[in-house]
């Protein structure tokens, strides 16, 4: 296994840019519906 | 004006999007001779490097978009005296700033391993710091001033006017001036001052997936605009009914 990401370094690359990624949507997604449940207490 | 910006519909698909983007751009192998379609071609030079492009490249782009946007909404503000164009101006200008922020960071990354430094005052990274400055000093004038109707005119003519600077500082200065800078879609001589510069050819499988890229970026940025700016309106809503009960 080691010796497999040592030989390809860009798997490691591939697997971090794919844990930002997932972790600038959850944050969106997250502020999407924290934005919208504020919206929908605003106009009650 | 129109009304009120609706929440960005299609984030499931952009999620995926994305996502596959990124594994293709940094799994798909690069070979000197593509004869298959899931191939790059190796940019000699470059080689792995190259697969920068699928990031930098939409990072300025969305710089450039967003700074556009900044100036358009501006002038519909001078216009309409209305505030809301003035949150969208500034939520674009904000965006911008964070996108030019980042193509920075990653050319620096990038020239550290083809120059052998993260910066070396070439034109390319001289003028993407003079827009930085520029755009810093948009924010430190927001800032300054408190009244919201003189700020938001002050900042329109502003973003007017940085919007028609920024321009020569994107794309004329660093193809006045020699740069080592790789030019894949415009330098197609790929030679600077009579010496070889990396130059980037494209086949279809590589264009393809950074058209999806610059596409994927440019969902992303749409979302997060349309959240700054429905965060920026309640904020708003909120001062004003604090106003009326005053």
């Amino acid at each position: 296994m080691t010796e497999f990401f040592a030989q390809n370094p860009l798997y490691i690359v591939l697997a971090i840019v794919l844990v930002i990624w997932f972790a600038i949507y959850g944050y969106l997604f997250r502020l999407e519906r924290r934005i919208h449940d504020l919206e929908q207490s605003a106009n009650r | 004006m129109s009304g009120k910006i609706r929440a960005f519909p299609w984030k499931g698909l952009l999620g995926v999007w994305t996502t596959l983007v990124i594994v293709l751009a940094l799994a798909l192998p690069m070979v000197p001779q593509p004869r298959f379609w899931y191939e790059f071609p190796i940019v000699p030079g470059l080689e792995d490097k190259a697969r920068i492009i699928f990031f930098h490249v939409p990072t300025a782009w969305l710089s450039v978009l967003a700074f556009v946007s900044s100036m358009v909404y501006g002038i519909r503000y001078l216009r309409t005296k209305d505030l809301r164009w003035d949150l969208r101006s500034a939520s674009a200008a904000g965006l911008g700033l964070l996108f030019c922020v980042l193509a920075t960071v990653t050319g620096a990354i990038w020239a550290k391993f083809s120059w052998g430094t993260f910066w070396n005052w070439d034109p390319r990274q001289t003028s993407i710091f003079v827009l930085l400055l520029i755009y810093g000093a948009y924010f430190a004038l927001r800032s300054a001033v408190e009244v919201e109707e003189k700020r938001a005119s002050l900042a329109a003519v502003y973003a007017v006017i940085a919007g028609v600077v920024m321009p020569f500082f994107m794309f004329v200065i660093p193809r006045v001036l020699e740069s080592l800078h790789p030019e894949p879609l415009v330098n197609l001589e790929g030679s600077v001052g009579g010496l070889p510069a990396p130059k980037l050819q494209m086949n279809g499988t590589m264009l393809a997936v950074f058209l999806a890229s610059l596409a994927a970026f440019t969902g992303v940025y749409y979302w997060m605009w349309t959240l700054r700016v429905r965060a920026a309106a309640l904020e708003l809503r909120r001062a004003t009914e604090g106003e009326n009960r005053d």
